[in-house]
This record gives C-alpha cells, structure tokens and sequence, in this order.
C-alpha cells in the first residue's frame, strides 16, 4: 500500500509528573474532559484530517493502552485502506531493545514505514490535547517543499524554558533551535509536531542510528543535526487551543478549561460532524441527577450519578456522588465514588477512587490534590 | 447458544401517540439514550444468542438507522449476525402485514441456520430477562412451546393491549384471551415465545387454512383452543412495562426517574446496549439547576431541568425552565422559556419566552421539526 501522509504517534513516555495517575497506565491513556482519554485527541485529529496510517508507539505500561487503541476503530481508523498499528518494542534478529528515545523509535519501525509506503510522515506526541487537522501544515510543508515543518505555539515568556524553543525568519524558515534553554531567545514552542518527506526522514533516522553518542530524539539530535546541515527547515505556527497536560496542576486546567466558563477554545460541542472528538462509547446506563443535586457549572459524562453538590467540576461516568457530599472545582475521574458528607475541593480524584463518609479533600486548598486509591473498585 | 435464533418483533407494537406516527416503537427514543428495541436486543446478547432477526413492519428506515450493522449488539462480530425480515406483499396489503407472514415471505432464515429454537420477543414490553435457562428447561422438557407471562393486580390498567392467559395446574396454557381490562389479577402474556422450529413450520403451514389475516398471537391461541399443541407457560417475576399509548410512554419513563425502580432494569450484570454517537458529555451553565432528571450527552444545558427526561444534544437556554418533560434529541429550548408536562420530538426548536404547559394528566405533544 501507498499514502500520502502517514501518522506515528510516540506514546510511550511515563509522564512522571502525573504522578499515581500514570502508576499503572501510560500518560496518553489518563482520562480526560469527563469521557476521553488523552490520546482521543491526536486520534481524533487524524481522522478528521483524513490519515488512513497511523502507527502508535507505546511502551510504559502499554497494555491498557494498546488495548485501547485496538484496531483503531474507536477513531474510524479501521476502515477499507485504513491501517492502525499498535508498535511497541520488539524481539529481532538483532537483539531486543526498548525504544531509546523519540527517534529511535521511529527508527525501530522503519520496516513498517516501509510497507506503508508513505511520501509524508507526520510525528505526533501522544499526550496533548488540542482538536484541528494537519492539512494545512502539510500544505506548507509541499509548497515550501520542506525537509522538515515544524508546529510552533506561541507560548508565555515566561514558560518558554520548558520546551524547545524556535526562531524564525519572516518567511518562516527556522534560523535557530534550543532544547528547553535557560535563557530562551524566542518565545515560539515546538510543539513536538513534526512533518518529514519520509525519504529524508529515513535517512536522517539510520543516521542517527549510527550515532553512538546521540539520544535518539528528534529535539536534542535529529532537529539541531538537520539544522547544522543547512536543510530546508519551515515552522507552521498554530493558532487555537493547546495544552501539554503533563502535570497535576495542569492536568486540572485543561479540565476546566473545557467548562462554559473556561477559556478552552476546543469545541466540544461544534456542529456534528465538524472535527469532532472520537472517543470509546461506553454502555452506561443514563446519567442521573438526584431529586436533591446542586449542579452548576459542569461537564458531565453518561453514567454518572449526582445526587449532592457538584459546581466547577469534571465528572466522568460510573462515578456516584452522594446525597450531602460536595464537589468543588474538581476532576472525577471514572468509578469514582464520593460518599455523603465528604467534601471535595481543587482535586483530580483517580479512577476507581473512594472519598469516604465526611472526609475532607484540600479543603485548604493546597495547590492540586490528587488522591488515587481504587477502593471503589473493591 | 448456537441452535437459537432470536426474533425481535415489530409487529404487535401499539402506537404511542403521534410519537410512533413515523417511526416504529422499536427505534422510538426512551430514556434519552435508548430506543425501545435496545432491551430485546440486549437480552438476546446477555443470553448469548447470536442469531438475531428483525420482523419490520414499517418505517423501516428508522429501524435500519438505529441498527446499522447490528455490531452494537452482539458478542462476536463474525459469528453474530443479523437478518432483516420485511414483508413487501405486507406493505401492499396491511391486513395481511403480520409476524406470521412476514416470517412466511422470509423463511429461508430458519433453513438457512442450524437452529432448533426460535425465541420470540416485542419492542414494546421493556424488561431484563436471561433466556437461558428458559430454553434450557424448554428444551428438557421437550416442549413444543414455552410462553412466559407475568401475574399482575392491576390488569384492569396495565397491559390493557395484551394478552391474558388461562393457565392449567400442569402449567400448560388452557385459553388464550384478549384482555379487555375486566380482571384485576391475570396473567398478562410478555409475548416471550420460545418454538421449536418444525412446530413453528407447521403453523406457517397451516396458517393459510386457519385465517390468513392471524398473526403469531391468534395463530397461538387457535393451537391451544384446538388442543393441537400444549403450550407450557413460565412465570417471570421482575419488572416489565409495557408501553402501549403516550400517556404510559411518559408514566413509565417518569417511573425510572426512581433510582429504586431504573435498579430493577439497569443491573451491573445486565448492560443494556444500544448505538452510540460519539457526542461530548453534557455540559451544564453557571446557572443551571438540575434535579431528578436524566440527561444525556450533548447537552448543553444553562436554564433549570426537573423532573424531566433530556435526549442527545438538547440545548436549553439561560432562564429557561423545563418541569416533568421529554424531551427527544437536537431540540433547542430558547430563553426565558417555560414548559411543563410536554413531550417535544426530534429537531424542534421552541424560541424565548414561550409558555407551554400541559397538565401531568393531559401532556402535550411536539411534533418532529416544529419551530415555535
């Protein structure tokens, strides 16, 4: 088979900083906005751009999530001359390595690149929650005839050390890349968001293989070696909303930022039809809310049960908020059960988690409180 | 369960009002995420049965959308499948649109299959029941016929389009009637029939002598009258509903509202499935006020709900207030707007500050589309 662009979407990190909630699933497959999880989003992204190959890399604590992704069926992704692979690492002739970095992963899979044949390979990271299509940067990409496009987010100065940070002329080409500097030059973020012709891809891949002092990662080697060859090198600047959740706290935001009230401008509720989010549909019975429930200002999926205080919150389903319990700007994540008299504020509470009798959650409001225990599972 | 077709029947459905003017019961909206056929269906998938058929008597088209490749509702995708009974001689002739008939025009299903038994079940009466082990005991018995009922005190008000039967201290039905709201306590049919299928062969066989306008229901009642066949009945004892006009649609969905009763059919052990959508979860505004109320996903609610039952991707303005309520999908509901005691159907948008109030005895009724 042939395509024009195919899709990789690195899925394997920790996500350290999620803490409990990435003990036992990988980063991408951690619930978010009441009904998804993360990865929904560059899945969902694809299909709307209408990539029919699309390769998921995982590998921590991969086995709920290569379930999850499956067949790709979730997303559409399993239709006629379309192909979704769960890649994980593997026994070969060689040896058996884990993936050592961004770029070795993609490397380690070349045979399937291979076999998809693509002209364009776009590089996703699995753990960001944005909704838009690829076509225009890929656009850009053609018509500026690029070896490499790469998405940028303008970002607050302030954050800027945080990520790998681009500068660019007034035609966009890039004139200097940092790994996360300590004293950044330009506010432009890399995304992580890379499109290659697959041909120079390829060859920049066993390259870098060959290389026994690199990392094996697209921003600290294969973007800065690009760029010190003087290879066409184009930024495609998105405009909308993008959040790398990777901690707690910002964790939480992205949640709220999905509120009436919050300042999220990916749209859950646009016309059917128009880039929507995909997600797994589960077979929960309807969502219920009590005679005596106070709900404002919420996102709530199907399955849940509210029968106290819930203002500020995302709930996810099969979750069951008692009678006199209250829930204030919180994420409830699937399963969860909050008993009567507990009272909740500025938490994400885990899948699976039981707030008891009266029990009080960061009612000092601390920063974030994550509590995860699965005892409502037991 | 491998030697079991299931039929789902559209046949003996009653109309539910104007709600049921154009489309089936079957694929009619219940609960704000079911249609009515998703309970037969997700008995015949948690009883493991993965030959289905679906007798349509017309409208078609919404019984098609709502089942699409059937893949919602069976256990594997390659060895479940689904068969699409439509009589097109009943379309023409409405008299003779019968299960029976429709059976007739599409027989090969049963010659087509390995099948031994066929286990009958209608959209309309919504209950959980695990089959097994009433094919089981069908089949150890080695009856012809099992037909299940359930014993009730109040059939002068329920199940008043049903069926009742006289039952034999054997267990084995004696008479057949229809109930015409005389008797309190009866038997009400459930229109749960399990058939042996060379005993189902030789009704359609005989159909044609007997009277060609019977159905499945008559047809029965002509066997046990003539002795011809012993038809063993079995009692089932959980909750059953059977809706048969507007007004029972909106008692027995308000019913649920009771988390003591929806327990009665929504069991952890027993999902019900149905075709899902992909829509986001409902979102609710800073002044909303919900209590007492199903919503679904999609929703976009900012005004206050109660009592009430919402379908998918229902938006209700600021201001707005809905009290004992259903209403179906892509329904608008603008500001300052009141309502009380109304049904609105499908893609209805009612504009600010409209008052409609319905009284729980008499409710009032949108129709699909109506913009207000």
């Amino acid at each position: 088979m042939s395509t024009k662009l195919a899709a990789m979407i690195l899925a394997g990190g920790k996500g350290t900083r999620l803490q409990a909630l990435t003990k036992k699933v990988a980063k991408p497959a951690v619930s978010y906005g009441g009904k998804y999880r993360i990865i929904d989003f560059p899945l969902s992204n694809c299909a709307n751009s209408g990539i029919t190959c699309v390769g998921v890399l995982t590998q921590y604590e991969s086995s709920e999530l290569n379930t999850y992704v499956g067949n790709g069926e979730k997303w559409g992704l399993n239709g006629v001359r379309s192909l979704t692979s769960v890649l994980t690492p593997k026994q070969t002739d060689e040896g058996s390595n884990w993936y050592l970095g961004t770029a070795d992963a993609i490397y380690q899979n070349i045979d399937w690149l291979d076999r998809v044949e693509p002209e364009y390979v776009l590089i996703l990271s699995g753990d960001h929650v944005y909704s838009c299509t690829y076509d225009a940067m890929l656009k850009k990409t053609i018509d500026e005839n690029s070896d490499c496009t790469i998405a940028v987010y303008p970002v607050a100065w302030e954050e800027a050390s945080r990520f790998g940070i681009l500068v660019t002329d007034k035609n966009d080409n890039i004139t200097d890349f940092q790994e996360k500097p300590k004293k950044p030059i330009s506010n432009l973020a890399s995304m992580g968001i890379y499109i290659f012709p697959y041909k120079v891809l390829r060859a920049e891949l066993i390259a870098d293989a060959k290389d026994p002092a690199s990392e094996h990662d697209f921003g600290k080697n294969i973007i800065p070696k690009m760029m010190a060859e003087k290879k066409k090198m184009v930024a495609y600047t998105y405009h909308g909303y993008w959040k790398d959740v990777g901690t707690v706290a910002s964790l939480h935001q992205a949640n709220m930022d999905l509120l009436i009230t919050g300042d999220s401008t990916t749209n859950l509720y646009t016309v059917q039809g128009d880039n929507r989010i995909y997600s797994e549909d589960t077979h929960s019975s309807p969502q219920y809310i009590g005679p005596k429930a106070k709900l404002t200002d919420s996102l709530i999926n199907q399955g849940a049960v509210v029968l106290g205080e819930v203002d500020h919150c995302v709930v996810s389903g099969e979750t069951l908020i008692e009678e006199g319990a209250s829930c204030k700007n919180s994420v409830i994540m699937n399963g969860a059960i909050i008993r009567k008299g507990a009272l909740v504020e500025d938490s994400i509470i885990g899948p699976d988690t039981l707030i008891d009798t009266d029990e009080k959650v960061n009612l000092e409001h601390d920063g974030i409180a994550l509590v995860v225990n699965g005892k409502a599972a037991q | 369960m491998k030697d079991v077709i299931a039929l789902l029947n559209c046949h003996n459905s009653p109309e539910l009002g104007e709600l049921t003017s154009s489309r089936p019961l079957a694929s009619t909206s219940f609960l704000g995420r079911y249609a009515f056929a998703d309970f037969a269906l997700s008995n015949f998938c948690n009883s493991e049965i993965q030959n289905v058929g679906i007798l349509v008597k017309d409208h078609q088209r919404s019984v098609l959308k709502h089942m699409g490749n059937m893949m919602s509702w069976v256990v594997n995708t390659k060895i479940g499948h689904e068969t699409i009974f439509y009589n097109e001689k009943g379309q023409l002739n409405p008299a003779y649109n019968s299960d029976i008939n429709n059976i007739k025009e599409n027989d090969w299903v049963l010659y087509d299959s390995n099948a031994s038994y066929i286990v009958f079940e209608s959209a309309h009466i919504v209950l959980d029941i695990d089959l097994r082990p009433l094919i089981e005991e069908h089949k150890a018995r080695g009856e012809a016929m099992t037909v299940v009922y359930k014993k009730i005190d109040d059939a002068d008000a329920e199940f008043t389009h049903g069926h009742l039967y006289d039952i034999d201290d054997n267990g084995y039905v004696s008479a057949i009637h229809k109930n015409d709201g005389q008797k309190k306590t009866a038997n009400v049919s459930l229109e749960i029939w399990i058939v042996n299928r060379t005993v189902l062969a030789d009704m359609i066989n005989r159909h044609q002598m007997v009277d060609a306008a019977f159905g499945m229901r008559e047809m029965i009642g002509y066997l046990c009258k003539n002795k011809i066949i012993k038809v063993h009945a079995v009692e089932f004892k959980g909750y059953a509903r059977c809706f048969d006009s507007l007004e029972n649609y909106v008692k027995y969905s308000f019913e649920l509202l009771d988390r003591n009763v929806a327990q009665q059919l929504f069991k952890p052990d027993w999902p019900i499935y149905t075709l899902t959508h992909d829509t986001p979860p409902a979102l609710y505004g800073e002044k909303s006020a919900i209590t007492n109320s199903f919503i679904s996903n999609g929703c976009l609610i900012e005004g206050e709900v109660h009592d009430s039952i919402i379908c998918r991707n229902v938006k209700i303005a600021k201001g707005a207030k809905i009290t004992r309520s259903i209403i179906l999908s892509n329904v608008s509901i603008g500001t300052l707007v009141t309502l009380s005691d109304v049904v609105i159907d499908k893609y209805s948008i009612v504009t600010a500050r409209h008052t409609i109030a319905g009284d729980p005895a008499n409710v009032i009724y949108l129709k699909q589309g109506a913009i207000l």
